[in-house]
């Protein structure tokens, strides 16, 4: 009975079956997609607005918290405090803007800590550093001075439940390197001297107080610590732009990695372990990628480290790195500006500096890389400047997903 | 007007047919009085059934309709619905080629119909930045257009109404369609009234190529009428004009943001249904005779 029923309508199931097929293989929303994979511009429609982002944070909800500058007003010195907060698809979810009143010039790292996610800052009086931090869902913005006289914050990270901080003495004209407490204090401080000199070519003062103002070069500054618990900073010491060693204790480094006045330096560091870093310098406008050096002794010239050279970026641009693992392999992500106004991407292996593959992000409009991280899901966040209509400075973030970024390994 | 010209096509399709059975009724009543021969038996089980090809072409317009929207631009001082797509439905004409084959059987015919199918699409949107003094201000805007080319795979069931000279049907089916190209095209333009004066622009289109951005596939249901009318040698012409309704995405939502030169100037797809109308002309030829002399029978 059954059969001769199939029989039957043999026709019409081949037509559910089908539709059944087809509708099977269709395309289908899938919002883990849409988390995985997203590009964002934020946009206000203020034609005197000008943001610029300095690093950015995944939050536990799954969006990013992105530490930014803005413009307050023609007159004013220092960059204000911006504040934004992306979901998990990219899309605006709150912003502050900081009054000038509570601080100025934001300094990276965003370093999260317990349920917080600290930044450096500064008064707009006194130019006394200050620790600010904000929760996940920017609800309140808290900020404590630090103690004693550390002025002009320039870069800080995290380490050891400690944060180290990179200043600038603009009195005693000395690079200032700080361990400092969550609550401000400073456990260990020491300046070196810049080096501020007399002649035309090397006014190092100079350089520094104009990254501060932003009328000049944003000079690539960072501090961290290593294994073995030396310091190390990236700023301007005895005249060159330097990598220094330091316990910050000694009056002299135990070793640093000197530059050419402002010619010559390091312009991205990140310490991968033991006595071995990623670097990238610059010499002259010209740029070079070291995935994996070690820093020998006895103050070498960082001039003498070779490296890939890049002329596709612009001249002594400001390079980003970041290490970033996958399911079976480690690798270096760097990224930089490039000359035709992109976000390049260069995918390294850690283990032997091995180039992979690159990448580039933007397009039309000018792009330009602020921070990358690494997500929950194993992919990458790219925050970036970009200029709406060519003019109006905006963050942007690129979101790749796991898969885009296997590829890219080769996986 | 388009509603106007398809209520008109249809008034005149339902008098033919109304045409069409008074005559044939005519007919079957000088059929009834007469008696069939043998011959003439055959010949009629023989027309029951028969197999046709042939080739028509025409030109088509498209409709999108938005299942979610997808914008690269967060505002975040003002309403997004502000800098949302408009598109522009059946604006840009494209084309298509079909090879039909179809098994006609007492009145019915399975169709099998691929075709080659260039649709194209389009769609703007605005932004705006003002400053204090309001005749400060830029206006961009950003036209998208995408070419879209498809091997659909339609299979129909017809029905001939009438079995005179004329023959018009309707047509119903699903269709499964694979993509085979695609390309963007953004145009962006504005005004520019910040540097003193009102500075129109227009900027290159960008072309990039945007398979990547589509689903490999998708499927939807068909429905159409026609004509067909028998030249008396062997061959139909036929008229056809037929609705494809898209019934899945027809963007990827996996490399929605794939094309860094795309999500770069701000562009990301939304998840659309295409719809398709297409008029096509074309010809028919049966595959079964009967006799070495080519003769169908079907000479009315």
């Amino acid at each position: 009975m059954i059969s001769v029923m199939l029989k039957k309508y043999y026709s019409l199931l081949l037509f559910v079956w089908g539709v059944w097929l087809l509708a099977g293989c269709s395309e289908k929303s899938n919002p883990t997609f849409d988390q995985q994979n997203f590009a964002s511009i934020f946009d206000n429609s203020k034609f005197d607005a000008s943001y610029f982002p300095i690093d950015m944070r995944e939050t536990p909800d799954g969006g990013y918290i992105v530490l930014g500058g803005r413009r307050l007003s023609e007159n004013s010195d220092f960059a204000g405090i911006y504040l934004l907060k992306a979901d998990q698809y990219g899309k605006f979810v709150k912003e502050i803007e900081v009054p000038a009143s509570t601080g100025v010039y934001p300094v990276g790292k965003l370093m999260e800590y317990q349920t917080k996610y600290y930044f450096f800052c500064m008064d707009a009086q006194s130019l006394q550093a200050q620790i600010a931090n904000v929760d996940a869902l920017l609800e309140t913005v808290s900020v404590t001075p630090v103690q004693g006289n550390l002025t002009y914050p320039a870069a800080a990270s995290f380490a050891n439940n400690n944060f180290i901080l990179l200043s600038y003495n603009n009195n005693d004209k000395l690079s200032v390197i700080s361990v400092l407490n969550t609550d401000g204090g400073i456990l260990k401080s020491k300046g070196y001297d810049i080096g501020v000199g007399s002649d035309d070519q090397i006014i190092t003062e100079k350089y520094v107080i104009e990254h501060y103002l932003r009328t000049g070069r944003q000079w690539p500054f960072e501090a961290g610590v290593m294994a073995n618990g030396l310091y190390y900073f990236n700023g301007f010491y005895n005249y060159t732009f330097s990598l220094v060693f330091t316990n910050a204790s000694s009056d002299e480094p135990s070793n640093v990695a000197q530059g050419q006045s402002d010619k010559g330096g390091l312009s991205g560091v990140s310490y991968l372990g033991a006595n071995k870093f990623a670097l990238s310098r610059f010499s002259y406008g010209n740029n070079y990628f070291l995935p994996g050096k070690d820093i020998p002794g006895g103050d070498p010239a960082s001039s003498d480290f070779g490296g890939f050279t890049l002329p596709e970026l612009v001249p002594d641009a400001p390079v980003k790195i970041l290490q970033a693992k996958t399911d079976t392999k480690n690798a270096l992500v760097y990224a930089s500006n490039t000359k035709s106004k992109q976000i390049g991407l260069y995918f390294y292996e850690q283990e032997t500096g091995t180039f992979i593959s690159s990448r580039y992000l933007g397009f039309s409009n000018p792009y330009e890389i602020a921070s990358l991280i690494q997500t929950s899901d194993g992919g990458l966040a790219v925050c970036g400047t970009t200029y709406l209509a060519g003019r109006f400075p905006r963050i942007c973030i690129f979101k790749i997903s796991k898969d885009e970024l296997n590829g890219q390994l080769g996986q | 007007m388009k509603r106007r010209y398809l209520v008109l096509l249809l008034f005149l399709i339902a008098a033919t047919v109304n045409a069409q059975e008074k005559k044939r009724s005519g007919a079957d009543k000088k059929r009834k009085s007469a008696a069939y021969n043998k011959k003439s038996k055959e010949d009629d089980k023989f027309l029951e059934k028969q197999w046709w090809l042939g080739f028509k072409a025409g030109p088509n317009l498209s409709k999108v309709s938005v299942d979610k929207s997808y914008a690269v631009v967060s505002p975040t001082n003002y309403d997004p619905s502000t800098i949302d797509k408009t598109y522009k439905n059946f604006s840009l004409m494209g084309s298509q080629a079909t090879i039909e084959v179809s098994f006609y059987f007492k009145g019915f015919l399975i169709s099998f119909q691929p075709t080659y199918q260039r649709s194209r699409f389009e769609y703007s949107n605005q932004f705006n930045w003002m400053d204090t003094i309001p005749e400060h201000n830029v206006t961009l805007n950003y036209h998208q257009e995408q070419k879209l080319s498809y091997a659909i795979l339609p299979l129909l069931v017809k029905y001939d109404f009438l079995h005179g000279r004329l023959r018009p049907y309707v047509q119903a089916g699903i269709y499964s369609a694979l993509l085979l190209d695609a390309t963007t095209i953004v145009t962006v333009s504005g005004v520019d009234q910040a540097s003193g004066g009102a500075n129109e622009f227009k900027n290159e289109p960008v072309i990039v190529g945007s398979k990547d951005l589509f689903a490999k596939s998708h499927w939807g249901l068909l429905g159409g009428v026609g004509l067909n009318y028998n030249l008396g040698n062997n061959v139909r012409l036929n008229f056809d004009v037929s609705y494809k309704y898209g019934m899945s995405n027809i963007s990827s939502t996996k490399n929605r943001y794939s094309s860094d030169r795309l999500s770069g100037v701000g562009d990301a797809m939304d998840d659309l249904t295409l719809d398709n109308v297409a008029v096509t002309l074309g010809c028919l030829f049966p595959l079964r005779f009967l006799s070495s002399g080519f003769k169908t029978l079907d000479k009315k």
